[in-house]
C-alpha cells in the first residue's frame, strides 16, 4: 500500500486536480487548527461555559470574527473546538466500525458458504434500516453522551466495511497469487490479514476518507436533535440548533458553524475523490 | 535415465474418479484415473481442454476434496502415504514444502503489494519458520542465480509489475524449488507468455528439476513442449487415461484412435495439419494403450 503510495503515477494524478488539493488543503486546516485549538484561538476559555457576558450575543466584528452567542463566548473558537469533536468522534468511530466491517467482510468473502451467509445477512438486517433511524433509536434507549452517540454512529456504519471489504475479498480471492499462497501452504488467516488486506487497503482507505465527512454530518445531526453532545460542550449540530432559534436576527449563530460543518464534509469528500480516482479504484 | 525401478513412486494416483455436483446431479469428471510418477521423474499429463489435467493437480495439492460440491473416490499415494482425505492442516503442511506448483500466468501468481524478497522469504518460512531476513535474503539470491538471473538483488527489491512475464516466472520457478519439493506439479507453465520466453523459462525449469532431482508432473495441451521436457507421458481424454508411454514411443508409435488424432491435429509450417479432429469421436472411447517396457505397466489396468 505505501508502495502504491509512492509510485509516481498516483501521485502525479493527485496533484494534477485542483479539487483534490483543494480537499487537502481544507483537511489539513481543519485537522491543523483541532489539534492546536488551545494555542490557535483567540478566547481557548470559552470552549467551556462561561463567556464574556458583557460581550453576549455581539455581530461579527474585529475582537470577535464570528460574533459571540448568548452566553458571550467566542464562535470562532467554539466552531474550532467543535472541529476537534467532530474530528475525534470520526477517528473513534472510523477506528472501531472499519476493524469491524472490515474482518468480518473478508471472512465473509474469502471463507463463503455459511460464514458468508450468516455475515452478510446480518449485515443486510442492519442496512435496511434507514441510518439515521438506527442511530436514533440507539440513542432513544442510551443516555444522550458522546460516548453513546460515537457507538450509536458505529453501528450503523460497520456494515457497509462488511460489504465492501466482502467484495474486494471476493474479487481478491479469484486472483492467482492467493491460490499461490494456498499452495505454498498458508493459512486463512494469513491469506485473509497479510495478502488480501494489504490489496484492499487503498479501497478501504479512500472511503474512510469519504466517511469522515459523512460521520461528522451524521454526528452533527444528532446533536441538532438533541441526541448527541450536550451543552456546553461545543458542538457543530448542537451550535446549530441553538442558534436556528434566533434566526435571523443573530443570523451568525447558526450559519458559521453550519458552515464549518460544510467546509469539514466538502474538505474529506473533495479528498476521498481525488484519492479514488489517483489510486484508480472501482467505486 | 536413472534407475529407479524398486522404488515407491514419489506420486501414485490410483483409480481416482471425481463428481462435481450441478444442479442436483453428480456429474462425473475423471472417470478412474491412474499415474505414477518416481523421484526424479518427468511425467507429462496432455489433453484438450477440459480433459481433466488441471482438476488431477489441484485433487493432488487437495485443493478438491474440501469443497462442497465435488466427491472425490479412489486413492493418492504421496512418498507412500495416502494423502486422498487428509485435513486441510495436513495438506497445508505438505503443500509448499513437499509439493509445490507453478501455473500459466506468472505475474498473477505474485502478490502486487509486496516486492519479491518479502513473497520469497514467505516461501521458504514454509521449511524454516522464523528465517531472518538477512538470512531469507542470501537463500532467496542463490536460488535467483540458479534460475540465471544476473542482479539477485535488484529482482528481489523489485514489485512484480515492474519484472517482465519471463522474469517472474523464474522467480516463481526459484520459489517453487527453493524448498527442496520431491514433486513440482507445473500446470501449463508460461502459457501466457510468448513463445521464445516459455522456451527459456522451461529450458530453465527442466535444468533446475534435473540438478535437485525433482518429479515434476507436466500438464500441457502443447505435444511440441511435452516432447522436449518430458521423459514419459500420459494422454487424457474427458477424464480418462487414453495412452501411456515414454514420450519417444507415443511419438513414434501413437495407437490409441484419440492419440492419434492428437498428433495429426499439431500445425505443421506449411499450413496443413491443422484441426482433423474430431473425425470420429466414438473411436475415441477405445481401451486405454499402455506401451510396454515402461517400468509402471500395470497403471493403466482396468
Amino acid at each position: 500500500m505505501i508502495g502504491a503510495l509512492r509510485e509516481s503515477p498516483a501521485v502525479n494524478r493527485f496533484v494534477r486536480n485542483p479539487l483534490s488539493v483543494l480537499g487537502l488543503v481544507l483537511v489539513l486546516t481543519i485537522v491543523i487548527l483541532a489539534v492546536g485549538a488551545d494555542v490557535l484561538t483567540p478566547y481557548p476559555a470559552h470552549r467551556g461555559p462561561i463567556g464574556d457576558l458583557v460581550q453576549r450575543n455581539s455581530e461579527p466584528a474585529l475582537v470577535h470574527l464570528f460574533g459571540t452567542d448568548l452566553m458571550g463566548r467566542d464562535l470562532l473558537t467554539r466552531i474550532v473546538y467543535g472541529y476537534r469533536l467532530s474530528l475525534m468522534l470520526g477517528v473513534v468511530v472510523l477506528a472501531i466500525a472499519v476493524p469491524i466491517g472490515v474482518g468480518l467482510g473478508l471472512c465473509a468473502g474469502y471463507f463463503g458458504g455459511w460464514t458468508e451467509t450468516i455475515i452478510m445477512r446480518l449485515t443486510d438486517v442492519f442496512l435496511s434500516v434507514p441510518p439515521l433511524v438506527l442511530a436514533m433509536s440507539i440513542m432513544g434507549f442510551l443516555e444522550p453522551t458522546l460516548t453513546s452517540g460515537m457507538l450509536a454512529v458505529t453501528a450503523m456504519w460497520w456494515p457497509w466495511y462488511a460489504r465492501l471489504a466482502y467484495n474486494l475479498a471476493r474479487s481478491e480471492a479469484r486472483e492467482g497469487y492467493v491460490l499461490a499462497a494456498e499452495l505454498i501452504g498458508a493459512s486463512p488467516a494469513h491469506i485473509v490479514v497479510r495478502e488480501i488486506l494489504p490489496n484492499a487497503m487503498p479501497s478501504i482507505l479512500t472511503k474512510m476518507t469519504l466517511d469522515m465527512g459523512f460521520v461528522i454530518l451524521i454526528a452533527s445531526s444528532l446533536s441538532f436533535l438533541g441526541l448527541g453532545v450536550q451543552p456546553p460542550t461545543p458542538d457543530l449540530g448542537s451550535m446549530v440548533a441553538e442558534g436556528a432559534r434566533y434566526m435571523p436576527d443573530s443570523w451568525w449563530l447558526a450559519l458559521f458553524p453550519a458552515f464549518a460543518i460544510f467546509i469539514a464534509v466538502l474538505g474529506f469528500n473533495l479528498l476521498g475523490d481525488g484519492l479514488r480516482d489517483a489510486l484508480d479504484i472501482q467505486a | 535415465m536413472t534407475e529407479h525401478d524398486a522404488e515407491t513412486p514419489v506420486l501414485r494416483v490410483s483409480d481416482v474418479t471425481l463428481d462435481f455436483r450441478v444442479t442436483g446431479r453428480w456429474l462425473r469428471v475423471l472417470h478412474g484415473v491412474h499415474l505414477a510418477i518416481r523421484a526424479g521423474e518427468k511425467v507429462a499429463l496432455v489433453g484438450e481442454s477440459g480433459s481433466g489435467k488441471s482438476v488431477t493437480a489441484r485433487l493432488v495439492l487437495g485443493l478438491l476434496q474440501r469443497q462442497p460440491g465435488a466427491r472425490v473416490g479412489g486413492r493418492i499415494d504421496f512418498n507412500g502415504y495416502d494423502i486422498t482425505h487428509l485435513s486441510d492442516r495436513a495438506f497445508r503442511r505438505l503443500r509448499g514444502k513437499e509439493i509445490s506448483m507453478i501455473f500459466q500466468d506468472p505475474t498473477s501468481a505474485l502478490n502486487p503489494v509486496f516486492p519479491i524478497s518479502r513473497q520469497f522469504r514467505e516461501v521458504l518460512d514454509r521449511r524454516q519458520p522464523g528465517i531472518g531476513a538477512a538470512e531469507a535474503a542470501g537463500r532467496a539470491a542463490a536460488m535467483l542465480e540458479e534460475v540465471l538471473i544476473d542482479q539477485p538483488d535488484r529482482v528481489l527489491a523489485s514489485y512484480p509489475f515492474q519484472l517482465s512475464g519471463g522474469m517472474n516466472q523464474r522467480v516463481l520457478i526459484a520459489m517453487a524449488l527453493a524448498n527442496t519439493p520431491s514433486l513440482l506439479l507445473a500446470d501449463e507453465p508460461g502459457t501466457a507468455l510468448d513463445v521464445t520466453v516459455q522456451a527459456q523459462t522451461l529450458k530453465l525449469m527442466h535444468d533446475l528439476t534435473e540438478r535437485h532431482e525433482t518429479a515434476v508432473l507436466f500438464i500441457s495441451h502443447n505435444l511440441g513442449v511435452v516432447r522436449e521436457f518430458a521423459e514419459r507421458a500420459y494422454v487424457i481424454y474427458r477424464g480418462r487415461i487414453v495412452e501411456e508411454g515414454t514420450v519417444d514411443r507415443l511419438f513414434h508409435d501413437p495407437r490409441h484412435p484419440y492419440t492419434q488424432a492428437l498428433m495429426s491435429a499439431v500445425p505443421k509450417i506449411d499450413g496443413s495439419g491443422l484441426p482433423a479432429l474430431p473425425p470420429d469421436e466414438t473411436a475415441f472411447a477405445a481401451l486405454p494403450v499402455v506401451h510396454d517396457g515402461d517400468g509402471m505397466t500395470g497403471q493403466v489396468s482396468r
